[in-house]
């Protein structure tokens, strides 16, 4: 079984609220002092496929990165994780393509690689969060697509998976031929592991392919001809706790009741 | 003419969500001179039925083999025919996992362009933007879709019903789309409550500390929990005590939570629990000290004894449902 | 005849073939020297370390801690009669080579005064000194049975073996003095009572036979015990000599050993191989006291770590005749499990209490890097805080701060503003990312600023110290870290540090200099002591408040800074601190260090509340502290366990600026 999991390299979703900031022009959020990471999705997409090899005893994993030439940072994690394969496909020129764009890279490169059976993405990335590459990466490469994937183990029939899957009301298991793309979302059991010391040490001898849009043939230009950020900007948030007030209690209970309401709504 | 579909799933009914797709579908075909398809996928009820044909201008529920229960290749393949057929120039769908799952291959298949998680739509200068938070909810952003069909899947909760005094009775079609073979079956769908589910992904957490003085409380707490589909957690002094058990523990040494709404009861607030829940959209604290800490990180909050508030405040979200 | 100048008596009187106990010699020495020559061989199969510089201050551990013993007397009972054995047996061996050296070398010393004073009555007084010690090591080990002890046959048949010597050694005395009638026998006293004892029961002819047979049963003890002393834990006597002697000459807080990633086959310790020959001997010095493990907070609170089991299991597993040096030894026993592992502090409670200089805690930390580094195996909430500190540059998960968030409304510049400031004032994760920490580190600047002293900040550019990924065994990450802050401070010329962080104190004054970073560091306690001393700040504000003082791990036991925060808190209050009873270097642990703030303990065993009753017990209004983990940990072990009471926990600083404010804005009023 081979599994490519694709990696994407993100500001870290933690940096304080107030550190935050966006570039409204640039239509980003700025890097500031804050670091670079893997998106946690993705994180959980590798442990799930390292977790399916460690239980068969074999297969190859092959982590797969567009971004710009820094992405290799995630790449290496994911060697120093025993990855077996590194891509990294250079795309210095446009910070944020849209996802149509970077499914169309994937699915390139995916075609480049060749023999890929699964095909794992994190449900969405903790920018911007379009939670799309996987179901557009599924029809570039014309295969099915299963989102909020936890797992999968061999299928009843050879050439097929059965893949656990969370849906809003509980989960479901789905039988599906390969080949074909997972969305992963995380669950208890695929907790990113660390990479042993050793490991990380080593990861930075290991061969990294590095492949070009050319190389792929994708037409950089069109790296917005999907969608595109129109406007970004950081919305006003109370800093100071609003009281809620009232005559009598019942009267705090009803606005209180009213705010959460609203909340819950909105979801 | 142009027109503005909405998505429903036959099995979910008339619900919030499917009421908010629908509001949301008809001030958008309203705004553009847009007629509004409704079209159902699977066998749809009568409230459902005439909820749509109640806004909507024409109604298409399309049932079968292969359509009565979600499969995410039936469904596409239905869906993306009865689209073309529509000329739809918006697609909207709710923010269910099912929706997002096909929404954006719904897209590629129309030649158009997806956006989800959308707060607001609206059409500008004949393109589709569409509102969303991004960075965790730090930011927001709104993004303009370039090909038509916009495909979006909508915060549909969050999006008012659209006005009662509707259109009448728009036309019912029924359909019964030819669906390719998929080798995907799904073999096992269990509806039952996320028990296996993490802490640390709810979307709603109601929280108890120390000054609920024992383990008791906690029992309304769950009601309220309970009532508002959210997850129990609590602080350190609250597990240390036993009251609970400890991996409902929030905080610097236990979990770390991002829920949209943190409910945090009888909780002073000490910097390690506020560490656990910082990243929570809004938090909001019922405690009788208005000095309390917490109330520093509070969207808003309600200075109380939590005694006189979580049994009304129970019935209250409860008859509001 | 009966003039003192005269005085003596007959070497080997009534002994007849005495040749024998020159033939018996030979080969009870050999065993002796075979017994420790395969010791010596146990502990060369461990790696290279350096433990035999600088001499002269070794032989001053030696006097501390061998032949003073000062830590045996931490403990008042079993140091009083391991005293009174280890000075009697001290006294008998002078005694025996003065016997010898007379009578063997024909050097007449044994005689007159000298012999009346030290070879009967001083060596007489000391041998009856340690029949009372060894009865009261019985009475110990049988009657009073602490916890801490080891329980084993052996330790009871060494304590019969030093009675029988003893005890024969005074009745063939007695004998002696009773068969010749000796006109000095009173000058040997507890000989005296035996002789006198014996006469009216005994004829000369029994006193005759008894003393033969009494003295060849003295020489065989004696001669079977000096045999068996390496194969028992006697072998103590020079082992643990040979220990102190090779002990640690730096400050605790600098006892981990650095790596080498690039050669180095293995990162941390799993098995007796990986040990240097120091830890090895290590094994073989302890004596079985248990005092590490008594003081161990862990333990005390009731959780599986024993320091004490973890150097004896490892002892065991070294003697054992088929030792496998190469076999992982984490998880054998309870005591090397991976779960004792992680319930240290690395407060060095057991270092300190150690009579013998055994270090205990860099064992745990070396298996710890094994864990981390090798297996990848550890504690989850430990991994996100090393991922924190690995993609952020801090462990504190979650928090809402940045690093300058704390001098807001504060004039204070950083390096790169303010390059020619004298004094960098390192603020730590704890200070400036911990809400109630910033204002520790508030009334810290203000404190500086008010003194007049020219200091400045790094601002975002400080990184974590890597003390806590030292701790937890990640040292690849702490490299890093230290790499990375190192560059940082040369690249500003920073000569002088102040940090109100133990943790970041120990890491940058003992630990930094290793990579190549040499400051001069202070903790704030003494810095600001220096300033009060220079008139440079004054408080004194009589106060009504009662405080006590928690003495932070890393900078009491691991660096020896125990008077500057109490002064600090007499010059605070106008009182000097009340005592918990455990203070200055028996300080007990908040049970934050070696990365344990970022574990969860069971509730049933958590440090910080046997800490906090201790604190509550002396009945203060204010916990003062020096360390920001201290103050998380104690908040919240004083809040779950004050019930109403009103008890603060205070950093010395924000007790300090308290006064030196009230003083300013009493003087103005």
């Amino acid at each position: 079984m081979k599994i490519a999991v694709c990696l994407k390299q993100i500001l870290d979703p933690e940096v304080p609220a107030r550190d935050f900031k966006v570039d409204a022009a640039k239509r980003e959020a700025e890097q500031g002092g804050a670091n670079l990471v893997t998106n946690i999705f993705c994180e959980n997409a590798l442990e799930t496929a390292l977790q399916i090899r460690d239980a068969a005893g074999s297969g190859e994993i092959v982590a797969l990165s567009v971004g710009p030439a820094g992405a290799e940072d995630v790449l290496r994690k994911a060697l120093a994780l025993r990855a077996d394969q590194a891509v990294l496909v250079v795309n210095d020129a446009d910070t944020n393509p849209d996802p149509l764009f970077v499914a169309k890279t994937l699915a390139a490169a995916i075609k480049k690689i060749g023999g890929v059976d699964v095909v794992m993405v994190g449900r969405e990335a903790g920018d911007w969060g379009a939670g799309q590459t996987g179901g557009l990466l599924a029809e570039e490469l014309a295969i099915p697509c299963i989102s909020f994937a936890e797992g999968f183990e061999p299928g009843a029939t050879p050439g097929t998976i059965k893949v656990k899957r969370q849906t809003d009301a509980g989960f479901e298991v789905i039988e599906a031929p390969t080949p074909l793309v997972l969305t992963i979302t995380n669950h208890d059991k695929n907790v990113p592991r660390i990479p042993k010391t050793r490991d990380v040490m080593q990861s930075y001898r290991k061969p990294l392919e590095k492949w070009t849009l050319s190389d792929l043939g994708v037409d950089g230009s069109t790296s917005h001809a999907y969608s595109q950020v129109a406007e970004l900007f950081i919305p006003k948030k109370e800093t100071k706790c609003e009281f809620i007030e009232g005559d009598t209690v019942e009267a705090k209970i009803d606005a209180l009741a009213k705010r959460i309401g609203d909340i819950l709504r909105a979801m | 003419m142009s027109e503005v579909v909405c998505t429903l799933w036959g099995r979910a009914g008339l619900d919030r969500a499917a009421q908010g797709v629908l509001g949301a579908g008809r001030r958008l075909a309203d705004s553009t001179g847009a007629a509004l398809r409704a079209i159902i996928v699977g066998t749809a009820d009568d409230a459902l039925a005439s909820g749509a044909q109640a806004v909507a201008d024409r109604v298409v529920v399309a049932t079968g083999p292969g359509l009565e229960d979600y499969n995410p290749e039936s469904y596409l393949a239905a869906l993306s025919d009865l689209c073309k057929a529509a000329s739809a120039t918006v697609v909207l769908l709710g923010n269910d996992t099912y929706a997002q799952e096909i929404a954006a291959r719904l897209a590629h298949r129309l030649g158009g362009s997806a956006a989800g998680d959308a707060v607001a739509v609206h059409a500008e200068g004949g393109k589709v933007r569409v509102t969303r938070g991004v960075y965790g909810g730090k930011a927001t952003a709104v993004i303009e879709l370039e090909k038509s069909p916009a495909v979006v899947w909508v915060r549909a909760r969050a999006i008012e019903p659209a006005d009662a005094a509707g259109r009448g009775a728009g036309e019912v079609e029924r359909v019964t789309p030819e669906l390719p073979a998929t080798g995907v079956k799904v073999l096992e769908r269990q509806e039952e409550s996320k028990g296996g589910a993490r802490l640390e992904d709810a979307q709603v957490i109601v929280s108890g500390g120390r000054g609920l003085g024992g383990p008791e409380p906690f029992t309304e707490l769950q009601k309220l929990a309970d009532v508002m589909h959210a997850q129990m957690a609590a602080s350190r002094a609250a597990c240390d005590a036993g009251w609970v058990p400890a991996s409902w523990q929030v905080g610097q040494t236990g979990k770390k939570v991002a829920p949209q709404l943190y409910l945090a009861i009888a909780i002073s607030g000490a910097s390690q629990h506020i560490m656990g829940i910082a990243d929570s959209k809004v938090i909001c604290a019922i405690n009788r000290d208005a000095d309390a800490p917490i109330f520093k990180h509070c969207t808003f909050g309600l200075v109380e004894d939590y005694q006189k508030v979580i049994g009304p405040l129970t019935e209250r979200l409860r008859s509001a449902k | 005849m009966n003039d003192p100048q005269n005085a003596t008596r007959e070497v080997l009187w009534n002994i007849h073939h005495a040749w024998i106990m020159y033939a018996l010699l030979v080969p009870t020495m050999a065993v002796c020297a075979w017994g420790f020559y395969r010791r010596i061989q146990l502990w060369r199969k461990g790696r290279a370390e350096v433990r035999f510089d600088r001499p002269a201050e070794r032989v001053k551990l030696v006097l501390k801690y061998a032949v003073l013993q000062l830590r045996t007397w931490r403990r008042s009972y079993p140091g009083v009669f391991h005293a009174m054995i280890f000075w009697g047996f001290v006294t008998l061996f002078i005694a025996t080579v003065v016997v010898l050296i007379d009578y063997d070398f024909g050097i007449p010393i044994m005689r007159g005064r000298f012999y009346l004073y030290f070879q009967s009555l001083f060596v007489d007084i000391l041998g009856a000194a340690a029949i009372v010690g060894t009865l009261m090591a019985a009475f110990r080990r049988i009657v009073l049975r602490p916890k801490y002890l080891v329980y084993n046959t052996e330790s009871k048949i060494i304590l019969l073996a030093i009675l029988a010597m003893l005890v024969t050694g005074f009745l063939i005395e007695g004998w002696r003095i009773a068969a010749t009638d000796d006109p000095w026998g009173a000058w040997s006293p507890v000989g005296k009572v035996v002789a006198n004892v014996s006469k009216p029961l005994m004829s000369h002819e029994a006193l005759l036979i008894s003393h033969r047979v009494g003295w060849w049963t003295h020489l065989a003890l004696v001669f079977a015990f000096i045999a068996w002393a390496p194969f028992s834990k006697m072998a103590h006597v020079l082992n643990s000599s040979l220990n102190v002697y090779t002990g640690r000459l730096e400050p605790v807080g600098a006892s981990l050993k650095k790596l080498d990633f690039e050669k180095d086959e293995k990162l941390g310790v799993s098995a007796l191989a990986d040990f240097t020959w120091k830890d090895l001997l290590d094994f073989d010095a302890c004596t079985e006291c248990g005092r590490c493990t008594a003081v161990c907070p862990a333990n005390r609170v009731g959780k599986i770590l024993s320091p004490r089991d973890i150097i004896l299991d490892l002892q065991h597993r070294m003697r054992a005749p088929d030792a496998d040096f190469a076999a992982s030894y984490i998880g054998s026993t309870e005591a090397l499990s991976p779960e004792a592992m992680w319930e240290c502090t690395t407060c060095a409670a057991c270092m300190q209490a150690c009579p013998v200089l055994i270090e205990q805690m860099p064992k745990i930390v070396d298996t710890r890097r094994f864990l981390v580094m090798e297996d990848a195996e550890f504690p989850e909430t430990m991994q996100q805080a090393l991922n924190s500190l690995e993609t952020r540059g801090h462990p504190m998960r979650g928090t809402s701060f940045n690093r300058v968030d704390w001098t807001q409304g504060l004039k204070i510049s950083t390096m790169a503003e303010a390059k020619d400031a004298e004094v960098l004032l390192w603020v730590g994760c704890g200070g400036a990312l911990v809400e109630r920490n910033q204002n520790v580190v508030r009334s810290l600047a203000q404190l500086l600023e008010k003194a007049g002293v020219s200091f400045a900040i790094l601002g975002r550019e400080e990184k974590c110290t890597g003390d806590p990924a030292r701790r937890i065994g990640n040292e690849f990450l702490f490299e890093t870290l230290a790499q990375d802050n190192i560059a940082t401070l040369d690249r500003y010329g920073v000569k002088k540090i102040v940090t109100s962080c133990p943790h970041c104190f120990n890491t940058l004054g003992n630990e930094y200099p290793q990579w190549g970073g040499k400051y001069e560091v202070y903790h704030h306690s003494e810095f600001l002591a220096k300033l009060v001393a220079d008139g440079k700040l004054s408080g004194d504000m009589p106060s009504s408040q009662k405080v006590t003082f928690h003495d932070p791990c890393y900078l009491g036991r691991h660096n020896g800074i125990y008077d500057a925060p109490r002064q600090l808190v007499q010059i605070a209050t106008g009182a000097a601190p009340i005592e918990m009873e455990q203070n200055r270097s028996n300080g007990f642990c908040c049970g934050g260090g070696g990365g344990m703030s970022f574990i969860d303990e069971p509730p049933n065993q958590r440090v910080n509340q046997e800490r906090a009753r201790q604190a509550l017990e002396t009945d203060a209004d204010v916990v003062a502290v020096g360390c920001p983990f201290c103050m998380t940990m104690l908040e919240d072990g004083i809040n779950a366990r004050k019930g109403d009471r009103d008890v603060k926990v205070m950093d010395i600083a924000e007790l300090l600026w308290q006064s030196v404010e009230e003083k300013t804005s009493g003087a103005t009023s």
